[in-house]
């Protein structure tokens, strides 16, 4: 049975100090315990690992000069044993565990700890709770022009081990630490770090076999809007990765107020990366896509070569200049007009390409193509201009 | 104040413990000085915006707001001060397990006094569409049109006079409002399911409108006075923003529908196309405008809804045309609204003829492997209306083939690798026959897969 002092915060985790009279285990003694109930000095709890949070306690335990045995149990609480680790913070070896005993069909350890001399003893005891866990969220605010945004990082701590540590220091393994209070059931949103002035990198994709298609116009497909952050000192981050997490963005009206522009999930993004977030439909550029050529070319026996030239009609409503990016995939492309291979497609670019400046192979299954687009004029009849881009693209050595 | 959410404070002796204190309260409960609602079209999502004076004290204040019987995310609740923002610090939001709907949030400020603060929300289930109406003149040149839109809510909250703003676009939601509002933060999310959320393709609300239609005034009347609201519209990035002027009343299960636009004497131009691929086996006619100056439009984008078309009768009267669905169209693009099969159009067209020639041969006994075949096709328009029309027509021919037209429509061209296209002038109650010729090389002879035009 253990006694309880008042002022332990902690309901359901028993740290006892179970002291014996005599060296040498005697098991048919069992475990006869007077026990006096270190309280938490001290309690940290470390969220930097996505899998895993480790807890870390402080207490001061009075040893008696030789054996003790310390006896560490739980209920309705989510601890990993396997994990908990006993620590004396003594700068010598005077104080040393010997061995460390789990009693059967019990949430409990015992620990043999050696001590060269009576007196307090500050330990640090540390396990992997779980059902604490925590999520990470952007709120992000653009500025009216888009230029910049304010980004506002948040860490959730939801805890449902069972425990509840009153006045912890909370720590995602980046940016503050905090100190709160832990409640049992209970999550906390705390701020882990604001930047501001970030610049914003605005694109517009459009990608053929991905993209939304447009009622009642099976050769158009919309455009999707981006906004690119890059995790650098450049753009004013830089400072740790960002993990992954939902981000929300809004943008400042211009009339003292916001409008919510759209969400994604942020990738984990190291430093030096770029977090690519999908907003929305950018509805006001408009692109028709059309096959113009499609034509095989014999080599020999059943090898050939297949020539194809895609076109591309992009006209731009909105009322800003911007840079249209086309996405292809060479491999489907090649499927479409060669029939489903297992290879990789060899393709070059043939010479009635609009402009191969435009083009960047970005790998050989994916090319991109980069088109500058006015903005609509403003006389009233005058129609924005249709660009076209043509890529003619020779699909080598298939059979 | 709103019968279901209320933002209490709770005003803390300064270096208490929160623990302690946690139930310790002196509430007050700040009126609210004004509401805007951003209600979007594409999900199931209203921004809410309130904005009230709080009573701040010198150090720690503890805020709740709660909520019941309405669906709010609370992962989107939001608190800004508008006013001494640079001595006002939100530390920190608690979600209690044991009491849901509810969050608090400790504040630490560093000035005592009155300050206006904004706490923002998304909630679910307001929702708005747009509507038009054309009308077109008894010779079909000339129309008017109408555009509405109707907010409706059903959120099980009411929102007397709001700033009612609506969003023209399609945003991307990666969870649904909401299913975030009754899924609460009552459990921990496994990461699997935080790492397979994925991206959700989008549908563009194409809903009829019968259902919604509300002329109905609501509770409270419009703070611009008998005339209908304006409708303000503005660019918001990709979006545009239909600001409804002055403050509105829409209480929970109402609608409320509202003119958006009027044009008179649009002009527009018939055409006829057929594309049996498309749109089927007869031609159908369209309507063609556009949303610019010269149509009597483009102040702002269409935002997606639901056309009715009708035509006046000459000596009063109307007839029904079609219904609809449109999609976007953004300002200075034109309109096509496909108005239907014409039964003044009669089209054939049959195969006329057809001869094979070019065999090639192989195995033991002989077979043939390889031909080509050319068949001769015969359309005829015939129009029984009293105005020519045009009759745009594409044809998309599967495999190897050559392609020749006749006049009149000799100057084919190709739409893509193997569609042509070609355009005809019908004249006035008259029968009109169009010859065209494809070779198709088939089986061993068949080289290519795409449509050559030869004359």
């Amino acid at each position: 049975m253990h006694a309880r002092q008042s002022l332990v915060p902690a309901t359901v985790l028993l740290v006892a100090l179970a002291v014996l009279t005599a060296v040498v285990a005697a098991p048919a003694a069992g475990r006869i315990k007077l026990a006096t109930l270190p309280v938490r000095e001290r309690v940290e709890i470390q969220l930097e690992n996505s899998k895993a949070t480790l807890v870390e306690e402080e207490r001061i335990v009075t040893l008696l000069k030789g054996t003790n045995h310390i006896d560490f149990s739980w209920t309705n609480t989510q601890i990993d044993k396997r994990t908990i680790l006993f620590r004396p913070l003594v700068q010598d070896n005077s104080v040393r565990v010997i061995h460390q005993s789990y009693p059967p069909g019990e949430n409990a350890l015992v620990w043999e700890v050696f001590a060269e001399k009576a007196g307090p003893v500050r330990v640090r005891i540390s396990y992997l709770l779980g059902r604490l866990q925590r999520t990470f969220s952007y709120r992000a605010t653009a500025e009216h022009d888009e230029s910049t945004l304010t980004l506002r990082n948040y860490m959730r701590v939801a805890n449902f081990s069972g425990e509840e540590y009153g006045n912890a220091k909370v720590w995602a393994g980046f940016g503050d630490q905090f100190q709160r209070e832990m409640g049992l059931n209970e999550s906390k949103e705390l701020l882990v770090g604001k930047f501001v002035q970030v610049p914003i990198e605005k694109k517009f994709l459009f990608n053929w076999r991905t993209g939304q298609h447009v009622p009642d116009e099976p050769n158009q497909r919309y455009v999707t809007m981006h906004y690119v952050l890059t995790n650098d000192e450049k753009h004013k981050l830089g400072t740790f990765p960002l993990q992954h997490g939902k981000a929300r963005i809004f943008q400042k009206d211009g009339r003292g107020g916001e409008a919510f522009l759209g969400e994604d999930w942020g990738k984990f993004t190291p430093i030096d990366d770029e977090m690519k977030l999908y907003l929305g439909l950018a509805r006001d550029v408009k692109v028709e896509r059309t096959v113009e050529r499609n034509k095989r070319q014999t080599v020999h026996a059943n090898r050939f070569h297949q020539e194809v030239i895609v076109k591309y009609a992009v006209q731009n409503f909105k009322s800003k200049a911007c840079i249209l990016d086309i996405e292809e995939d060479l491999n489907r492309l090649r499927d479409e007009f060669c029939g489903k291979k297992n290879h990789d497609a060899q393709w070059e670019l043939g010479p009635e390409t609009s402009d191969a400046k435009q083009v960047e192979r970005k790998g050989a299954r994916n090319l991109e193509i980069h088109i500058p687009l006015p903005a609509r004029p403003e006389k009233a009849d005058e129609k924005p201009k249709e660009i076209v881009f043509r890529i003619h693209l020779w699909f080598r050595n298939e059979w | 104040m709103t019968r279901a959410i209320l933002l209490a404070t709770a005003v803390l002796a300064v270096a208490q413990t929160a623990a302690h204190a946690r139930d310790i309260d002196l509430v007050t409960l700040p009126p609210r000085d004004a509401v805007q609602l951003t209600i979007y079209n594409s999900e199931d999502l209203t921004l809410v915006k309130e904005v009230r004076s709080i009573t701040f004290k010198k150090g720690l204040n503890r805020l709740q707001f709660s909520w019941a019987g309405t669906l709010i995310d609370p992962t989107s609740v939001y608190f800004r001060p508008i006013e001494h923002d640079d001595q006002i610090e939100v530390l920190d939001t608690t979600f209690p397990g044991d009491r849901p709907q509810v969050l608090f949030w400790n504040i630490q400020s560093a000035f005592e006094g009155q300050a206006k603060v904004e706490v923002s929300y998304f909630t679910s289930g307001i929702s708005w569409q747009a509507d038009y109406v054309m009308i077109t003149d008894p010779d079909e040149a000339q129309a008017t049109f109408d555009g509405y839109v109707t907010v409706v809510n059903n959120s099980g909250e009411d929102y007397p006079d709001a700033q009612v703003r609506l969003v023209v676009g399609v945003v991307n939601l990666v969870e649904k409002i909401q299913q975030l509002a009754q899924r609460g933060l009552g459990r921990v999310k496994p990461e699997h399911e935080v790492h397979q959320a994925l991206r959700e393709s989008l549908d563009v609300a194409d809903e009829e409108a019968d259902a919604l239609f509300a002329l109905h005034a609501g509770k409270g009347a419009s703070q611009s006075g008998r005339r209908a609201p304006k409708v303000i519209k503005e660019g918001l990035s990709e979006y545009f923003i239909f600001t409804v002027e002055g403050t509105q009343t829409i209480t929970n299960g109402w609608s409320r529908r509202m003119v958006s636009f009027r044009a008179a004497q649009v002009p527009f131009d018939i055409v006829y196309r057929y594309r049996p691929h498309q749109y089927g086996p007869n031609p159908v006619r369209f309507f063609m405008l556009a949303n610019d100056e010269e149509h009597k439009m483009g102040a702002s984008p269409l935002p997606d809804g639901v056309i009715r078309v009708f035509r006046q009768r000459q000596g009063g009267g109307l007839n029904y045309f079609t219904t609809q669905s449109t999609k976007y169209i953004p300002i200075k693009e034109k309109v096509e609204l496909n108005v239907g099969a014409d039964d003044q159009i009669v089209y054939e067209r049959t195969v006329f003829d057809v001869a094979r020639d070019e065999f090639v041969y192989e195995g033991k006994p002989l077979r043939v492997v390889g031909w080509d075949e050319t068949r001769q096709w015969q359309e005829e328009v015939r129009n029984y209306r009293a105005k020519p029309i045009v009759l745009e027509i594409r044809h998309v021919l599967q495999g190897d083939c050559e392609f020749t037209a006749q006049e009149p429509a000799a100057k084919a061209t190709l739409y893509n690798f193997r569609t042509p296209e070609y355009t005809v002038t019908v004249p006035a109650r008259t029968k009109l026959k169009v010859e065209s010729k494809g070779t198709f090389h088939l089986g061993k002879n068949a080289k290519q897969n795409r449509v050559r035009l030869t004359k």
